[in-house]
């Protein structure tokens, strides 16, 4: 059948990058493996909606946008009303993260970081912040394709990747400061 | 000194996001400025930190068995009543409302036939005025749907008498427009209680249901 051909040309090599956006927007390996199949049984099924011959953009939407419905659904049953790990403010200042960062804790931060700690910063980033480093660094996204994968407008992708990346930074360099602290 | 100006586009820059004269300057600016060579230099680090901590494990084999195997099902199994659904069809603009608005589909074929059933579930009223003009495309789309829309939480604001959206203008024009096109407009009767409104507060067009969760199971 041409649609399945067309199904494992276009969207099945792209399944490793689903899971991968879904591990960290979801941060459960389980809950991951469901949003990649809820995400892999629409997009077989709406295929016909896909124009030209890249994939991977119309995926990652079709898998970011399940991620955040299951994110919601498992809020809502643990009787939690907020939507997101922590509040993001797109128009104004960063919320919670410090604007004005001192340079050397930071490139001393990222110098000394080991891969468990990169991991845990960006664990704990807002999920938007950390959807718009996982489709930019790990994905290689353009500003372009993340914009129609979180369907906000590319200004926000830009500043919302820019406060990731301080985000990040500041993460470590306060995990650093703690471990530091603890010795 | 241009920093302040800079500064703002060191992202962009690393990113290759901007145009040719564009980056010119700021290559200029940087062979000056030692500060935001230095910013240069931590983004560019933290990006290799990242890909190299973070590197996308494999999905597992497992799952792409299971995948290839609920291709094989000639019609695909309808989702069970609590699963949520997006909805792709063409004509549906922005739906940036994703984390915000979900769409769960009761259709009990696999695919979509004029009779389907959709529930807009709407937790919050930030987006409301962008909610109802997607359904309002959504329904010029495909005039024969039948949609609810279930508000719940902050999502119920707009359902509230009064309300207006940020041009100023009545939520109950659009509402009441939509309800003669068959949309149904259900309040979450719990959030009222929480919120402590009395039944009077909500819109003559939409219905009070006790629970907004248990309206899409």
């Amino acid at each position: 059948m041409a649609d399945r051909a067309r199904f494992e040309r276009l969207l099945l090599p792209h399944l490793d990058a689903a899971y991968g956006l879904a591990r960290w927007l979801l941060r459960d390996d389980a809950l991951a493996e469901d949003a990649v199949q809820e995400a892999f049984l629409r997009a077989w099924r709406f295929l016909g909606s896909l124009r030209g011959e890249d994939g991977k953009p119309w995926l990652l939407k079709i898998v970011r946008n399940a991620c955040f419905e299951l994110m919601h659904r498992e809020r809502l049953a643990a009787g939690r009303t907020d939507l997101d790990d922590a509040r993001v403010d797109d128009d104004g200042a960063q919320v919670g993260t410090a604007l004005v960062l001192p340079l050397d804790p930071l490139a001393a931060a990222i110098e000394h970081a080991d891969h468990a700690a990169v991991r845990g910063a960006l664990r704990a980033l807002p999920a938007v912040y950390r959807e718009a480093l996982v489709l930019r660094e790990l994905q290689g996204c353009s500003y372009k394709q993340i914009a129609a994968i979180t369907g906000v407008p590319i200004g926000t992708v830009m500043s919302r990747l820019s406060r990731a990346r301080r985000a990040l930074q500041w993460q470590l360099a306060e995990r650093m400061r703690a471990d530091a602290a603890r010795r | 000194m241009n920093c302040a100006r800079i500064a703002p586009l060191l992202d962009a820059h690393l990113d290759g996001e901007l145009p040719a004269a564009t980056v010119q300057q700021v290559e200029e600016h940087l062979r000056a400025c030692a500060r935001c060579r230095a910013s240069v230099q931590r983004l560019r680090a933290l990006r290799q930190l990242l890909q190299e901590a973070a590197r996308d494990t494999a999905a597992p084999p497992a799952l792409r068995q299971r995948l290839l195997t609920a291709l094989e099902s000639p019609v695909p199994a309808p989702p069970p009543a609590r699963r949520l659904w997006l909805a792709a069809a063409p004509g549906l603009a922005a739906l940036a409302l994703a984390s915000y608005l979900l769409f769960a589909r009761t259709a009990s074929t696999g695919t979509t036939t004029p009779a389907d059933r959709f529930v807009y579930h709407v937790a919050s009223s930030a987006h409301a005025a962008a909610v109802l003009r997607t359904l309002k495309n959504h329904l010029d789309a495909t005039p024969s749907i039948r949609v609810v829309v279930v508000a719940h939480n902050d999502g119920i604001d707009f359902l509230l008498r009064g309300a207006r959206d940020d041009t100023g203008a009545p939520f109950a024009l659009a509402v009441h427009e939509l309800r003669q096109r068959g949309v149904d407009f259900r309040v979450c009767g719990n959030t009222l209680t929480r919120r402590r409104l009395p039944a009077e507060a909500v819109l003559p067009e939409a219905a009070l249901v006790p629970s907004g969760i248990a309206e899409i199971s």
